[in-house]
């Protein structure tokens, strides 16, 4: 370290810290000093495009397991995540949509769970804000309000999407994605190789690609390998971040913590650190996915751009909500589901169904007395009130395709993960119902922040990241 | 090991299909039965002569070519199992067309098919057969 106190510090080096920094560093004067701590190490996208490509590459040293770095009690859940320089934007698909308004007020629209302390208003500038610094690619209308066009053209539609479109409007659009619909910033078109994760021709937003410039400046100093595990704490004032790097304890000192690691690493933080709160940790899941084929009579469902072509909102909002669950649709352009008739291999959609899930106090996250590094992962349940979506969304399926010819539906066995980590330190305006305030600042320690998906207060049925990303900008813009 | 169990590991107990013990106890000469699979199931296409057993070799040497895999292909083969009833076959088939210039052709039977290298979007030059790419927005038209 190159100073022995610090303004801010940093845990992570994901979205949520990414984005909270970048809003800091434009509001605060030209002498503040950042520590960044990120547990992983930087690992170039060219590094990771040769080992995909069968090659050597000497930063595979700094893969880290995603089920060597938490303990999981069920293993039938799965919950992939990356370390490293730019988290989880190295292994995302891009997707972006914004929640919908009802996503913010379960409580008082639907009686379920309860009403964030943000509304979409006072997200909506800050989601302008991160569709602009990722350069998403949107349509011109859409289901949540909007103003503005989106920075870059929506990808083509598919034929499918064509009708269901024409169908249904600003409920069937082009999916708003980080994925370049045109070569910007940097980042190539989009090719639709429908392999995200790494993408072939690094059309996704990462960290790495973004140019945020936040972690080149001078203000900014970043560690690697600095594993965090724990705080130390005076009268509800956290003055020090306690880490190991290579094997070796440290402490630094700041007026200002921000924890921007995932749930996961955020509670166990909390955990070791002495946190009482009863919920810190407790209802943390994620969306149930699963995939229905669609068989199609004489249609070849081709045209699309992109892994995600469309979104559907038909099932997501609307009194139903009181019931049972939000439904998202994402509509699939990817070859992995071919037909093998003669003359059918491309007479098929497939759709990837997304159905919120509830905060569960049976769900939860726990620190570790045999290793203070690592959490432990309870998953035990999903909510009747996402089953009951399930068996629902079955029955209507085959009135909302009638505008397409299908031959017939299949339903796949729902996906062991989503890839979202939702929870563990959700939001509140009561400090009894919740970790942290609007502001993603702790309720009881107030010179924490606890950024991320996990203060989530509800899940929604919409991929969390870009409205982490707005959450990070609105914190800091507000605290700051 | 039971019987029971030595089909559930091979992958031969699923979906219903059985195979008898004469033909698992008998191994040599193998992969030419996955090429031999792959030609009755696209017996209607103009395979590239040497395409499918290039594919084959590539294939398995990807996946892993080990014991239970390769009396896998032979008793498929033999049962006249199909890719409706097996993953197995279904997987070799799907990745045989990915791996060609089937979709590059439009899935036009009349062309020849040629195996271009196992289908990876690092590496391929195929790319998602269902894409603009192959077919433009001037193309598909308007619903």
């Amino acid at each position: 370290m190159k100073n022995s106190h610090y303004d801010l510090i940093v845990v992570g080096t994901g979205f949520a810290s990414s984005f909270f920094l970048k809003k800091y560093l434009a509001k605060v004067n030209a002498d503040q000093k950042v520590l960044v701590l990120e547990r992983g190490h930087f690992y170039p996208h060219a590094e990771r495009l040769k080992v995909k490509r069968g090659e050597q590459s000497d930063f595979q040293q700094y893969e880290e397991p995603w089920e060597q770095a938490i303990q999981n009690v069920n293993t039938k859940k799965r919950w992939p995540f990356t370390t490293g320089y730019g988290g989880c934007s190295n292994c995302w698909w891009g997707c972006t949509p914004r929640f919908m308004p009802s996503d913010f007020k379960m409580k008082s629209l639907f009686g379920i769970g309860e009403d964030w302390p943000v509304d979409y208003d006072d997200l909506d500038p800050y989601y302008d804000e991160a569709e602009t610094l990722m350069s998403v690619s949107g349509p011109e209308e859409t289901p949540f309000p909007r103003k503005g066009k989106y920075p870059l053209p929506a990808h083509e539609f598919s034929i499918v999407d064509k009708i269901l479109h024409k169908t249904y409007g600003n409920q069937y659009i082009s999916q708003p994605t980080a994925r370049a619909s045109r070569a910007a910033n940097g980042r190539n078109r989009c090719m639709t190789a429908s392999t995200c994760d790494t993408c072939p021709v690094n059309a996704k937003f990462t960290i790495e690609n973004a140019n945020l410039g936040v972690y080149e400046d001078q203000r900014v100093e970043l560690v690697y390998g600095a594993q965090v595990y724990s705080l130390e704490i005076q009268n509800d004032v956290v003055k020090k971040v306690l880490y190991v790097l290579e094997g070796k304890e440290y402490q630094a000192s700041a007026e200002v913590i921000a924890l921007g690691a995932n749930p996961f690493f955020n509670t166990n933080i909390l955990l070791n650190a002495g946190d009482k709160n009863p919920l810190t940790g407790r209802g943390f899941g994620e969306q149930l996915g699963m995939q229905v084929l669609i068989y199609l009579d004489q249609m070849k469902n081709v045209g699309g751009s992109t892994w995600v072509n469309a979104n559907g909102y038909m099932l997501y909002d609307g009194a139903h909500r009181k019931d049972f669950a939000a439904c998202l649709m994402e509509v699939s352009n990817a070859p992995y589901y071919l037909r093998m008739e003669r003359g059918k291999w491309l007479n098929i959609a497939s759709f990837r169904l997304l159905f919120e899930d509830l905060p569960l106090h049976n769900n939860y996250i726990s620190n570790s007395a045999a290793n203070k590094l690592v959490p432990t992962v309870h998953f035990t349940e999903r909510s009747e009130y996402t089953m009951k979506a399930i068996e629902n969304m079955k029955k209507a399926l085959p009135g909302i395709l009638s505008c397409l010819p299908v031959e017939k539906l299949k339903y796949l066995d729902p996906f062991p993960n989503e890839g979202h980590i939702i929870g563990g330190t959700r939001m509140s305006k009561d400090p009894k119902l919740g970790v942290v305030d609007q502001h993603l600042i702790h309720h009881q320690y107030r010179n924490l922040f606890v950024l991320g998906a996990g203060a989530f207060t509800t899940f929604s049925a919409s991929n969390p990241t870009l409205t982490l990303s707005a959450l990070s900008l609105y914190a800091a813009d507000k605290a700051f | 090991m039971k019987r029971r169990k030595f089909l559930l590991l091979t992958g031969l107990a699923t979906g219903g299909v059985l195979i008898p013990t004469t033909l698992y106890l008998v191994s040599p000469g193998i992969k030419e039965y996955a090429v031999l699979l792959l030609e009755r199931e696209f017996k209607y296409l103009k395979l590239e002569p040497g395409s499918v057993s290039r594919y084959v070799d590539d294939y398995f040497a990807a996946g892993g070519n080990d014991m239970m895999a390769k009396i896998r292909w032979k008793t498929m083969y033999y049962l006249n199992i199909n890719w409706e009833k097996s993953d197995q076959i279904f997987e070799l088939m799907k990745s045989f067309l990915l791996s060609s210039d089937f979709f590059i052709h439009k899935t036009d039977e009349t062309k020849v098919v040629r195996y271009l290298g196992l289908y990876s979007p690092y590496k391929s030059p195929v790319p998602n057969p269902f894409s603009f790419l192959l077919y433009p927005p001037d193309e598909i038209g308007e619903a």
